[in-house]
Parts: structure tokens; sequence; C-alpha cells
């Protein structure tokens, strides 16, 4: 089972740049739909892969779904070279997104969050309009209830 | 609010899914702060996760 307050403690207290996007991010905003995993937008500046590679170390990310074994090294070369990483860790399910479809970079989405007190920490989170906008630009039909839902928190908070 | 004072426009297909969702599930998560939303999320994952372990060993037991 993910921990999702565990992981964002850990990114928090390593002063990694990231926002707070997807089914979490919905929960966030009052979404009642499960997820499993935490999706996060990560800064690509060379001290924020850093901070991430270092953050994550103890938790042994490893490419969710790969078969054990692989030579997957884990620092921030891998991070430069990559930029999109589906991993799983031993505090759970983790995406790290240096981009996002619709959505862009971190610096992108900076503009468009929210400051979230939780857990203790303070990190950001993707406000719900942008994140209507993102899902709506992925595009994928698995998505439409969770969209439909968003949007609905959109009428029903005011 | 709407999604169009966002200046998001409405997409017909969401427009037809949104008639099924479950406001009052809604408006229960908004009473709750944050961090509650959040916990809420992690026990209902960890019931999910015990449910899965009670079928596997439920299938494993012969009956």
């Amino acid at each position: 089972m993910t921990r999702f307050g565990r992981i964002l403690q850990v990114l928090v207290d390593h002063d990694v740049d990231f926002i707070l996007i997807g089914g979490v991010a919905a929960t966030a905003h009052g979404a009642a739909r499960l997820t499993q995993d935490i999706d996060v937008v990560y800064s690509r500046e060379r001290e924020n892969l850093e901070r991430l590679a270092a953050a994550l170390a103890p938790y042994e990310p490893y490419p969710r779904g790969a078969p054990p074994g692989l030579p997957f090294l884990w620092d921030a070369e891998t991070l430069a070279h990559g930029l999109n990483f589906t991993l799983v860790t031993t505090l759970g399910a983790i995406d790290l997104l240096g981009e996002v479809t619709g959505g862009g970079s971190y610096e992108d989405l900076r503009p468009h969050t929210l400051l979230l007190d939780v857990f203790s920490v303070r990190c950001r989170v993707l406000d719900l309009p942008r994140l209507i906008e993102v899902k709506r630009a992925a595009g994928r039909p698995k998505d439409f209830e969770a969209i439909a839902e968003l949007e609905a928190i959109l009428s029903v908070r005011e | 609010m709407d999604i169009e004072d966002f200046g998001i426009p409405r997409d017909p297909v969401i427009e037809h899914y949104k008639k099924d969702v479950d406001r009052t599930l809604i408006r229960e998560n908004l009473k709750l702060s944050v961090e509650e939303r959040l916990v809420k999320l992690e026990e209902h994952l960890e019931f999910a996760e015990e449910l899965r372990r009670a079928g596997k060993r439920a299938r494993a037991t012969p009956s």
C-alpha cells in the first residue's frame, strides 16, 4: 500500500521541488475515487535531481512492473537521462513526471498550484481547474469518470 | 462555479458522465480537511488490500 503522507514528508524534508498531481491531488480537492499511486511533477533543475535522488534512495526505487534484477541505478544521472519514471518503492508506488501532456513542466505548472499544509509539511498541489485541463489533455477514456467528478467538485464546492 | 468560469469549454462526453457523479460523497469529503481526505484514502486502500488478501486465502482453502 502506498503511504502518501510519508512520501510527501520525505520529498519536503529533502527540499525537493515538486507538484502533486493526479489521483492524490484529486483526493486533496475532495474526490471520492480511489487511487493506488502518487503522481508528482518534479523540477528538472540539476540540484533538484540530486535532492530527489537522495530523498528516495533509502526506499529502493525500481521501475514498476519490470522484472527483478535489471541493472537499474537510482541516482541523479538516471533522472537526468530520463523524464518520466513509474516506480515502486518501499513506501509504495510513485510516478515521477518531468513533463505532463497538456501541462508541461514543473515551471509551467507552478503558477497554477496551491500550497497545501498536510502531514506536518507544506507542499504544492495543482489547482482544480488546471488538474481538469491536464486530465482532459491526456485524453484517456479511463479518466472520463474522474474528470466528471472533478468538474462536479467545482460546482459543489462554491 | 462552473468549468466555463475558468475558460474551459464544456465537453459533451464529460457532461454525459457527470450525470452519474455521486455528489453526496463529494459534499461529505468537502467537510473534511485535506489531511483527513488523504488519511481516508489510505484507510480505504488498506481495507481493499485486506479484502484482496482474504480473497486469496479463501481461494487457497478447499471448501
